[in-house]
Protein backbone atom coordinates (compact mmCIF):
# COMPACT_ATOMS: atom_id res chain seq x y z
CA UNK A 1 0.00 0.00 0.00
CA UNK A 2 1.64 3.20 -1.12
CA UNK A 3 -0.38 5.51 1.34
CA UNK A 4 0.65 3.51 4.40
CA UNK A 5 4.56 3.04 2.68
CA UNK A 6 4.67 6.93 2.45
CA UNK A 7 3.12 8.04 5.98
CA UNK A 8 5.63 5.37 7.64
CA UNK A 9 8.41 7.09 5.88
CA UNK A 10 7.23 10.67 6.68
CA UNK A 11 6.86 9.33 10.44
CA UNK A 12 10.05 7.85 10.44
CA UNK A 13 12.09 10.54 9.15
CA UNK A 14 10.46 12.92 12.01
CA UNK A 15 11.29 10.73 14.62
CA UNK A 16 14.87 9.46 13.60
CA UNK A 17 15.17 13.35 13.65
CA UNK A 18 14.00 13.86 16.87
CA UNK A 19 15.78 10.64 18.23
CA UNK A 20 19.02 11.78 17.01
CA UNK A 21 18.54 15.94 18.85
CA UNK A 22 16.06 15.17 21.78
CA UNK A 23 15.29 18.49 21.76
CA UNK A 24 11.61 18.12 21.97
CA UNK A 25 11.48 16.04 24.53
CA UNK A 26 13.65 16.99 26.69
CA UNK A 27 11.78 20.02 26.09
CA UNK A 28 8.72 19.09 27.19
CA UNK A 29 9.63 16.57 29.51
CA UNK A 30 11.01 19.55 31.62
CA UNK A 31 7.82 21.37 31.03
CA UNK A 32 5.65 18.62 32.47
CA UNK A 33 7.75 18.25 35.83
CA UNK A 34 8.15 21.81 36.01
CA UNK A 35 4.08 22.29 35.79
CA UNK A 36 3.73 19.28 38.20
CA UNK A 37 5.69 21.68 40.56
CA UNK A 38 3.90 24.40 40.37
CA UNK A 39 0.73 22.38 40.47
CA UNK A 40 2.09 21.38 43.68
CA UNK A 41 2.53 24.81 45.08
CA UNK A 42 -0.94 25.92 44.17
CA UNK A 43 -2.57 22.99 45.76
CA UNK A 44 -2.09 21.71 49.09
CA UNK A 45 -5.19 19.04 49.72
CA UNK A 46 -5.51 15.78 51.81
CA UNK A 47 -5.16 12.74 49.66
CA UNK A 48 -8.24 11.57 48.90
CA UNK A 49 -9.08 15.15 47.65
CA UNK A 50 -5.65 14.79 45.54
CA UNK A 51 -7.04 11.25 44.18
CA UNK A 52 -10.49 13.10 43.27
CA UNK A 53 -8.52 15.80 40.94
CA UNK A 54 -5.37 14.20 39.85
CA UNK A 55 -7.44 12.78 36.26
CA UNK A 56 -7.77 16.43 35.98
CA UNK A 57 -4.38 17.49 36.80
CA UNK A 58 -2.42 14.78 34.26
CA UNK A 59 -4.47 15.23 31.23
CA UNK A 60 -3.93 19.77 31.74
CA UNK A 61 0.12 18.75 32.33
CA UNK A 62 -0.27 16.60 29.44
CA UNK A 63 -1.96 18.87 27.02
CA UNK A 64 0.48 21.48 27.98
CA UNK A 65 3.52 19.37 27.33
CA UNK A 66 2.14 18.08 24.08
CA UNK A 67 1.70 21.40 22.85
CA UNK A 68 5.76 22.11 22.83
CA UNK A 69 6.08 19.22 20.87
CA UNK A 70 2.92 20.44 18.36
CA UNK A 71 4.56 23.73 17.79
CA UNK A 72 7.59 21.73 16.07
CA UNK A 73 5.97 20.12 14.01
CA UNK A 74 4.98 21.60 11.34
CA UNK A 75 7.47 24.54 12.06
CA UNK A 76 10.59 22.50 11.66
CA UNK A 77 10.20 22.22 7.93
CA UNK A 78 10.39 26.16 7.51
CA UNK A 79 13.86 26.21 7.44
CA UNK A 80 15.64 25.35 4.17
CA UNK A 81 12.35 25.67 2.32
CA UNK A 82 11.59 21.99 3.58
CA UNK A 83 8.43 22.90 3.57
CA UNK A 84 7.70 23.33 0.11
CA UNK A 85 9.78 20.73 -0.83
CA UNK A 86 7.53 18.22 0.65
CA UNK A 87 4.59 19.93 -0.72
CA UNK A 88 6.37 19.54 -3.97
CA UNK A 89 7.14 15.86 -3.67
CA UNK A 90 4.65 13.14 -5.16
CA UNK A 91 3.26 12.46 -1.05
CA UNK A 92 -0.49 14.33 -0.80
CA UNK A 93 -1.14 15.89 1.81
CA UNK A 94 -3.34 13.78 3.44
CA UNK A 95 0.32 11.13 3.65
CA UNK A 96 2.07 14.38 4.80
CA UNK A 97 -0.55 14.98 7.66
CA UNK A 98 -0.95 11.31 8.58
CA UNK A 99 3.09 10.96 9.20
CA UNK A 100 3.62 13.66 11.26
CA UNK A 101 0.49 12.84 12.94
CA UNK A 102 2.33 9.30 13.85
CA UNK A 103 5.79 10.78 14.56
CA UNK A 104 4.06 13.47 17.16
CA UNK A 105 1.41 10.79 18.66
CA UNK A 106 4.96 8.63 19.73
CA UNK A 107 6.83 11.69 20.67
CA UNK A 108 4.11 12.58 23.10
CA UNK A 109 3.50 9.19 24.97
CA UNK A 110 6.63 8.60 25.18
CA UNK A 111 6.65 11.99 27.08
CA UNK A 112 3.35 11.04 28.92
CA UNK A 113 5.10 7.44 29.85
CA UNK A 114 8.30 9.51 31.64
CA UNK A 115 5.45 12.09 33.31
CA UNK A 116 3.62 9.10 34.76
CA UNK A 117 5.35 7.76 37.62
CA UNK A 118 6.82 11.07 38.37
CA UNK A 119 3.39 12.15 38.76
CA UNK A 120 2.29 9.57 40.86
CA UNK A 121 5.71 9.44 42.95
CA UNK A 122 5.01 13.31 43.71
CA UNK A 123 1.44 13.06 44.56
CA UNK A 124 1.40 9.90 45.99
CA UNK A 125 -1.29 8.64 43.62
CA UNK A 126 -1.61 5.00 43.27
CA UNK A 127 -2.66 4.10 39.81
CA UNK A 128 -4.36 0.63 40.52
CA UNK A 129 -5.93 0.03 36.58
CA UNK A 130 -2.54 0.65 34.52
CA UNK A 131 -3.68 -0.97 31.92
CA UNK A 132 -6.83 0.73 31.09
CA UNK A 133 -5.25 3.85 32.39
CA UNK A 134 -2.73 3.18 29.33
CA UNK A 135 -5.72 2.55 26.74
CA UNK A 136 -7.41 6.09 27.79
CA UNK A 137 -3.78 7.69 27.88
CA UNK A 138 -3.60 6.19 23.96
CA UNK A 139 -7.14 7.35 22.58
CA UNK A 140 -6.86 10.37 24.55
CA UNK A 141 -3.57 11.27 23.04
CA UNK A 142 -4.21 10.59 19.60
CA UNK A 143 -7.06 13.22 19.87
CA UNK A 144 -4.36 15.77 20.74
CA UNK A 145 -2.54 14.89 18.34
CA UNK A 146 -4.75 15.38 15.33
CA UNK A 147 -6.24 18.44 16.35
CA UNK A 148 -2.51 19.94 17.37
CA UNK A 149 -0.76 18.84 13.93
CA UNK A 150 -4.02 20.51 12.13
CA UNK A 151 -3.53 23.54 13.77
CA UNK A 152 0.01 23.14 13.41
CA UNK A 153 -0.18 23.42 9.91
CA UNK A 154 -2.53 25.91 9.79
CA UNK A 155 -0.19 28.05 11.18
CA UNK A 156 2.97 27.21 10.10
CA UNK A 157 3.47 30.39 7.66
CA UNK A 158 1.90 32.61 10.89
CA UNK A 159 4.14 35.39 12.14
CA UNK A 160 3.08 34.47 15.90
CA UNK A 161 2.60 31.05 15.13
CA UNK A 162 3.20 30.00 18.77
CA UNK A 163 0.76 31.86 20.42
CA UNK A 164 -1.89 30.88 17.58
CA UNK A 165 -1.87 27.57 18.02
CA UNK A 166 -2.44 27.62 21.93
CA UNK A 167 -5.09 29.56 21.25
CA UNK A 168 -6.71 27.80 18.55
CA UNK A 169 -6.29 24.08 20.09
CA UNK A 170 -7.52 24.13 23.43
CA UNK A 171 -10.98 24.88 23.31
CA UNK A 172 -11.04 22.44 20.21
CA UNK A 173 -10.01 19.88 22.68
CA UNK A 174 -12.15 19.91 25.57
CA UNK A 175 -14.51 17.46 24.51
CA UNK A 176 -11.54 14.94 24.18
CA UNK A 177 -10.03 16.31 27.28
CA UNK A 178 -13.31 15.69 29.05
CA UNK A 179 -13.32 12.32 27.87
CA UNK A 180 -9.91 11.51 29.03
CA UNK A 181 -10.09 13.57 32.61
CA UNK A 182 -13.44 11.52 33.66
CA UNK A 183 -11.83 8.40 32.73
CA UNK A 184 -8.45 8.87 34.16
CA UNK A 185 -10.42 10.20 37.50
CA UNK A 186 -12.49 6.86 37.43
CA UNK A 187 -9.99 4.54 36.85
CA UNK A 188 -7.25 6.16 39.97
CA UNK A 189 -10.45 6.54 42.22
CA UNK A 190 -12.70 3.57 41.86
CA UNK A 191 -12.64 1.93 38.79
CA UNK A 192 -16.39 2.08 37.76
CA UNK A 193 -15.93 2.11 34.31
CA UNK A 194 -19.31 0.48 33.71
CA UNK A 195 -21.06 3.55 34.73
CA UNK A 196 -18.84 5.98 32.72
CA UNK A 197 -19.19 4.56 29.51
CA UNK A 198 -20.51 7.54 27.81
CA UNK A 199 -17.38 9.38 28.37
CA UNK A 200 -15.47 6.56 26.06
CA UNK A 201 -18.06 6.82 23.67
CA UNK A 202 -17.03 10.61 23.44
CA UNK A 203 -13.46 10.52 23.18
CA UNK A 204 -13.55 7.35 20.55
CA UNK A 205 -16.55 9.67 18.43
CA UNK A 206 -13.70 12.37 18.96
CA UNK A 207 -10.88 10.75 17.91
CA UNK A 208 -12.96 9.85 14.46
CA UNK A 209 -14.32 12.49 13.50
CA UNK A 210 -11.79 14.74 13.66
CA UNK A 211 -9.34 12.10 12.18
CA UNK A 212 -11.21 11.99 8.97
CA UNK A 213 -12.10 15.60 9.46
CA UNK A 214 -8.24 16.40 9.47
CA UNK A 215 -7.50 14.04 6.61
CA UNK A 216 -10.36 15.72 4.29
CA UNK A 217 -9.25 19.32 4.91
CA UNK A 218 -5.51 18.77 5.08
CA UNK A 219 -5.02 19.37 1.80
CA UNK A 220 -7.18 22.59 1.06
CA UNK A 221 -4.95 24.13 4.49
CA UNK A 222 -1.20 23.07 2.97
CA UNK A 223 -1.84 23.77 -0.66
CA UNK A 224 -5.09 25.36 -1.71
CA UNK B 1 -41.41 42.20 43.19
CA UNK B 2 -38.82 43.38 45.04
CA UNK B 3 -36.79 46.55 43.79
CA UNK B 4 -33.48 44.84 43.73
CA UNK B 5 -34.82 42.58 41.25
CA UNK B 6 -36.24 45.75 39.08
CA UNK B 7 -32.71 47.05 39.41
CA UNK B 8 -31.04 43.85 37.93
CA UNK B 9 -33.46 43.77 35.28
CA UNK B 10 -32.55 47.27 34.32
CA UNK B 11 -28.86 46.07 34.15
CA UNK B 12 -29.60 43.09 32.68
CA UNK B 13 -31.47 45.18 29.26
CA UNK B 14 -29.23 48.27 29.40
CA UNK B 15 -25.90 45.38 29.22
CA UNK B 16 -27.75 44.27 26.11
CA UNK B 17 -28.48 47.09 24.38
CA UNK B 18 -25.04 48.80 24.94
CA UNK B 19 -23.16 45.88 23.47
CA UNK B 20 -25.55 46.04 20.35
CA UNK B 21 -25.12 49.92 20.09
CA UNK B 22 -21.16 49.41 20.91
CA UNK B 23 -21.42 47.09 18.35
CA UNK B 24 -23.29 48.93 15.74
CA UNK B 25 -21.30 52.27 16.93
CA UNK B 26 -17.87 50.36 15.66
CA UNK B 27 -19.21 49.52 12.75
CA UNK B 28 -19.97 52.79 12.04
CA UNK B 29 -17.12 53.85 12.61
CA UNK B 30 -14.95 51.02 10.76
CA UNK B 31 -17.49 52.18 7.79
CA UNK B 32 -15.76 55.74 8.11
CA UNK B 33 -11.88 54.49 7.93
CA UNK B 34 -12.74 52.53 5.51
CA UNK B 35 -13.90 55.48 3.12
CA UNK B 36 -11.02 57.33 4.14
CA UNK B 37 -8.47 55.04 2.82
CA UNK B 38 -10.28 54.38 0.19
CA UNK B 39 -10.33 57.84 -0.94
CA UNK B 40 -7.11 58.15 0.07
CA UNK B 41 -5.77 54.96 -1.90
CA UNK B 42 -7.70 56.02 -5.29
CA UNK B 43 -6.01 58.93 -5.35
CA UNK B 44 -2.74 57.77 -4.82
CA UNK B 45 -3.63 54.90 -7.98
CA UNK B 46 -4.18 58.53 -10.14
CA UNK B 47 -1.41 60.06 -9.20
CA UNK B 48 0.90 57.69 -10.14
CA UNK B 49 -1.18 57.04 -13.33
CA UNK B 50 -0.88 60.61 -14.25
CA UNK B 51 2.78 60.58 -13.37
CA UNK B 52 3.76 57.36 -15.82
CA UNK B 53 1.85 59.21 -18.88
CA UNK C 1 -31.05 49.55 -3.70
CA UNK C 2 -29.08 47.46 -1.14
CA UNK C 3 -28.87 50.98 1.30
CA UNK C 4 -32.59 50.28 0.76
CA UNK C 5 -33.17 46.44 2.15
CA UNK C 6 -30.50 47.68 5.42
CA UNK C 7 -32.33 50.74 6.40
CA UNK C 8 -35.83 48.60 6.02
CA UNK C 9 -34.60 45.55 7.80
CA UNK C 10 -33.18 47.98 10.75
CA UNK C 11 -35.90 49.50 10.95
CA UNK C 12 -38.74 46.73 10.93
CA UNK C 13 -36.57 45.28 13.78
CA UNK C 14 -36.47 48.47 15.89
CA UNK C 15 -40.33 48.51 15.32
CA UNK C 16 -40.74 45.11 16.49
CA UNK C 17 -37.87 45.48 19.22
CA UNK C 18 -40.21 48.44 20.24
CA UNK C 19 -43.23 46.73 20.64
CA UNK C 20 -42.36 43.72 22.88
CA UNK C 21 -40.82 45.61 24.89
CA UNK C 22 -44.11 46.92 25.49
CA UNK C 23 -45.55 43.64 25.33
CA UNK C 24 -43.11 42.07 27.50
CA UNK C 25 -43.17 44.76 30.58
CA UNK C 26 -46.65 45.35 30.59
CA UNK C 27 -48.87 42.47 29.16
CA UNK C 28 -47.13 39.40 30.39
CA UNK C 29 -47.43 38.56 33.79
CA UNK C 30 -44.29 37.80 36.33
CA UNK C 31 -43.89 34.04 36.17
CA UNK C 32 -44.42 32.34 39.08
CA UNK C 33 -41.01 30.80 40.47
CA UNK C 34 -38.01 33.74 39.43
CA UNK C 35 -39.85 36.85 39.32
CA UNK C 36 -39.59 39.72 36.77
CA UNK C 37 -35.71 39.12 35.79
CA UNK C 38 -37.55 35.93 33.85
CA UNK C 39 -38.27 38.93 31.32
CA UNK C 40 -34.57 38.77 30.25
CA UNK C 41 -35.14 35.35 28.52
CA UNK C 42 -36.89 38.01 25.75
CA UNK C 43 -33.25 38.80 25.16
CA UNK C 44 -31.66 35.96 25.99
CA UNK C 45 -32.71 32.73 24.25
CA UNK C 46 -33.27 34.50 20.95
CA UNK C 47 -30.04 35.93 20.84
CA UNK C 48 -28.85 32.74 21.70
CA UNK C 49 -30.40 31.25 18.74
CA UNK C 50 -29.34 33.53 16.61
CA UNK C 51 -25.69 33.40 17.12
CA UNK C 52 -25.54 29.56 16.99
CA UNK C 53 -27.78 29.80 13.50
CA UNK C 54 -25.16 32.34 12.07
CA UNK C 55 -22.53 30.37 13.46
CA UNK C 56 -23.61 27.54 10.99
CA UNK C 57 -25.05 29.73 7.84
CA UNK C 58 -21.11 30.90 8.36
CA UNK C 59 -19.69 27.28 8.27
CA UNK C 60 -21.63 26.61 5.11
CA UNK C 61 -20.92 30.04 3.69
CA UNK C 62 -16.97 29.02 4.14
CA UNK C 63 -17.48 25.79 2.57
CA UNK C 64 -18.88 27.89 -0.49
CA UNK C 65 -15.66 29.70 -0.79
CA UNK C 66 -14.02 26.60 -0.73
CA UNK C 67 -15.92 25.07 -3.26
CA UNK C 68 -16.14 28.54 -5.75
CA UNK C 69 -13.36 30.40 -4.77
CA UNK C 70 -15.55 33.33 -4.81
CA UNK C 71 -14.19 35.83 -2.38
CA UNK C 72 -17.43 37.34 -1.82
CA UNK C 73 -18.47 34.18 0.19
CA UNK C 74 -15.21 34.25 2.59
CA UNK C 75 -16.54 38.20 3.03
CA UNK C 76 -20.27 37.05 3.85
CA UNK C 77 -18.64 34.39 6.02
CA UNK C 78 -16.73 36.73 7.76
CA UNK C 79 -19.29 39.26 8.85
CA UNK C 80 -21.68 36.63 9.90
CA UNK C 81 -19.30 34.99 12.25
CA UNK C 82 -18.43 38.54 13.64
CA UNK C 83 -22.47 39.08 13.78
CA UNK C 84 -22.80 36.08 15.48
CA UNK C 85 -19.83 36.31 18.34
CA UNK C 86 -21.65 39.70 19.29
CA UNK C 87 -24.97 38.61 19.58
CA UNK C 88 -23.42 35.42 21.34
CA UNK C 89 -21.35 37.86 24.05
CA UNK C 90 -24.84 39.64 24.52
CA UNK C 91 -26.60 35.75 25.21
CA UNK C 92 -24.01 34.96 27.76
CA UNK C 93 -23.93 38.37 29.66
CA UNK C 94 -27.60 38.18 29.88
CA UNK C 95 -27.41 35.16 30.86
CA UNK C 96 -24.59 35.78 33.47
CA UNK C 97 -27.27 38.40 35.03
CA UNK C 98 -30.19 36.11 34.96
CA UNK C 99 -27.89 33.65 36.70
CA UNK C 100 -26.77 36.33 39.87
CA UNK C 101 -30.73 36.52 40.25
CA UNK C 102 -31.66 32.96 40.27
CA UNK C 103 -28.46 31.34 41.70
CA UNK C 104 -26.65 33.95 43.38
CA UNK C 105 -23.84 33.70 41.35
CA UNK C 106 -22.50 35.74 38.52
CA UNK C 107 -20.98 32.24 36.42
CA UNK C 108 -21.54 28.81 36.90
CA UNK C 109 -19.64 26.08 35.07
CA UNK C 110 -22.79 24.97 33.58
CA UNK C 111 -23.27 23.12 30.07
CA UNK C 112 -24.87 25.82 28.28
CA UNK C 113 -22.81 28.75 29.14
CA UNK C 114 -19.56 26.91 29.72
CA UNK C 115 -19.91 25.52 25.68
CA UNK C 116 -21.26 29.00 24.67
CA UNK C 117 -17.95 30.78 26.57
CA UNK C 118 -15.87 27.49 24.41
CA UNK C 119 -17.62 28.71 21.46
CA UNK C 120 -16.79 32.46 21.89
CA UNK C 121 -13.19 31.61 22.90
CA UNK C 122 -12.80 29.16 19.47
CA UNK C 123 -14.39 32.35 16.99
CA UNK C 124 -11.92 34.62 19.20
CA UNK C 125 -9.65 32.51 17.66
CA UNK C 126 -11.24 32.55 14.25
CA UNK C 127 -10.87 36.53 14.04
CA UNK C 128 -7.25 36.15 15.40
CA UNK C 129 -5.91 33.71 12.94
CA UNK C 130 -8.02 36.48 9.79
CA UNK C 131 -6.38 39.22 11.17
CA UNK C 132 -2.75 37.68 11.26
CA UNK C 133 -2.98 36.80 7.74
CA UNK C 134 -2.39 39.31 5.08
CA UNK C 135 -3.12 37.05 2.17
CA UNK C 136 -7.10 37.21 0.99
CA UNK C 137 -6.82 33.74 -0.57
CA UNK C 138 -4.82 32.17 2.21
CA UNK C 139 -7.14 34.15 4.88
CA UNK C 140 -10.20 32.64 3.56
CA UNK C 141 -8.95 29.55 3.10
CA UNK C 142 -7.61 28.71 6.60
CA UNK C 143 -10.62 30.42 8.38
CA UNK C 144 -12.60 28.49 5.82
CA UNK C 145 -11.32 25.21 7.62
CA UNK C 146 -11.33 26.40 11.64
CA UNK C 147 -14.92 27.51 11.07
CA UNK C 148 -15.76 23.72 9.81
CA UNK C 149 -13.47 22.48 12.51
CA UNK C 150 -15.49 24.82 15.20
CA UNK C 151 -18.67 24.47 13.94
CA UNK C 152 -18.43 20.22 14.48
CA UNK C 153 -16.70 20.43 17.32
CA UNK C 154 -19.13 22.70 18.89
CA UNK C 155 -21.48 19.66 18.49
CA UNK C 156 -19.18 17.55 20.48
CA UNK C 157 -18.39 20.00 22.66
CA UNK C 158 -21.89 20.87 24.01
CA UNK C 159 -22.83 17.32 24.23
CA UNK C 160 -19.30 16.34 26.73
CA UNK C 161 -20.25 19.07 28.90
CA UNK C 162 -24.00 18.38 29.23
CA UNK C 163 -23.26 15.11 30.30
CA UNK C 164 -20.74 16.86 32.92
CA UNK C 165 -22.79 19.73 34.89
CA UNK C 166 -26.22 19.64 35.50
CA UNK C 167 -27.20 23.02 36.99
CA UNK C 168 -28.76 24.72 34.42
CA UNK C 169 -32.71 25.17 34.31
CA UNK C 170 -34.17 22.07 32.10
CA UNK C 171 -35.58 23.11 28.72
CA UNK C 172 -38.26 26.26 29.14
CA UNK C 173 -39.20 25.80 25.78
CA UNK C 174 -40.15 22.19 24.26
CA UNK C 175 -40.35 22.78 20.34
CA UNK C 176 -41.70 19.78 20.05
CA UNK C 177 -44.45 18.88 22.41
CA UNK C 178 -45.94 21.17 25.38
CA UNK C 179 -43.54 22.84 27.42
CA UNK C 180 -42.67 25.35 30.53
CA UNK C 181 -43.83 28.01 28.97
CA UNK C 182 -47.68 29.21 29.09
CA UNK C 183 -48.55 30.57 25.47
CA UNK C 184 -49.67 33.71 25.79
CA UNK C 185 -45.93 34.36 27.56
CA UNK C 186 -44.28 32.43 24.09
CA UNK C 187 -45.64 34.70 21.55
CA UNK C 188 -43.16 37.93 22.70
CA UNK C 189 -39.76 35.52 21.99
CA UNK C 190 -40.68 34.62 18.96
CA UNK C 191 -41.29 38.37 17.90
CA UNK C 192 -37.94 38.81 19.34
CA UNK C 193 -36.04 36.05 17.48
CA UNK C 194 -37.55 37.76 13.99
CA UNK C 195 -36.23 40.77 15.27
CA UNK C 196 -32.95 39.71 16.07
CA UNK C 197 -32.88 37.80 12.66
CA UNK C 198 -33.35 40.95 11.04
CA UNK C 199 -31.06 43.23 13.00
CA UNK C 200 -28.28 40.50 12.35
CA UNK C 201 -28.98 40.77 8.39
CA UNK C 202 -28.95 44.22 8.61
CA UNK C 203 -25.28 43.83 10.31
CA UNK C 204 -24.11 41.50 8.37
CA UNK C 205 -25.02 43.14 4.65
CA UNK C 206 -23.36 46.60 6.15
CA UNK C 207 -20.36 44.36 7.41
CA UNK C 208 -20.24 42.71 3.90
CA UNK C 209 -20.05 45.70 1.97
CA UNK C 210 -17.23 46.61 4.27
CA UNK C 211 -14.85 43.50 3.57
CA UNK C 212 -15.72 43.80 0.20
CA UNK C 213 -14.30 47.89 0.05
CA UNK C 214 -11.26 46.04 2.23
CA UNK C 215 -10.49 43.82 -0.96
CA UNK C 216 -10.99 46.42 -3.23
CA UNK C 217 -8.95 49.30 -1.04
CA UNK C 218 -6.03 45.84 -0.81
CA UNK C 219 -5.85 45.78 -4.61
CA UNK C 220 -5.94 49.37 -5.24
CA UNK C 221 -3.19 49.83 -2.95
CA UNK C 222 -1.33 46.87 -4.88
CA UNK C 223 -2.50 48.39 -8.39
CA UNK C 224 -0.67 52.13 -6.89
CA UNK C 225 2.24 50.15 -6.13
CA UNK C 226 3.22 48.68 -9.08
CA UNK C 227 4.00 51.69 -10.46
Amino acid sequence: MKFLRRTLAVAAKDLRSEIRSKEAVNASVSFALVILLLFSFAFDLEPEEIREIAGGLLWLIFAFAGTLILNRSFARELVNDCLDALLASPISGAELFLGKCLANYVLIIIVECISLPFFAIFYDVRLPHLGLLFVVMLLGTWGITVIGTMFSAMTVNLRLRELMLPTLVYPMLIPALLGAIQLSRVLITNGRLADNFIWFRILVAFDVIFTILALALVEIVLVG
Amino acid sequence: MSPQNYTFMFFGFAVAWLIVIGYVISIALREKKLRQELDRVKRMVEESESKSR
Amino acid sequence: MRQKIILTLAGLAGLILAWNLHTIFLEVPDEANQGAIFRIIYFHVPAAITSFTGFYVGMFSAVGYLIKKDLRLDSIAASINEVSLAFASITLVTGSIWGRIIWGIWWTWDPRLTSYFVCLLIYFGYFMLRRAIDDPTTRARLSAVLSIFACVDIVLVWKSIEWFRTQHPGPVLEIRGGGGMAPGMEAPLWWNFLAFLMLATALILIRTRQESMRLEIDALRRHAHAF
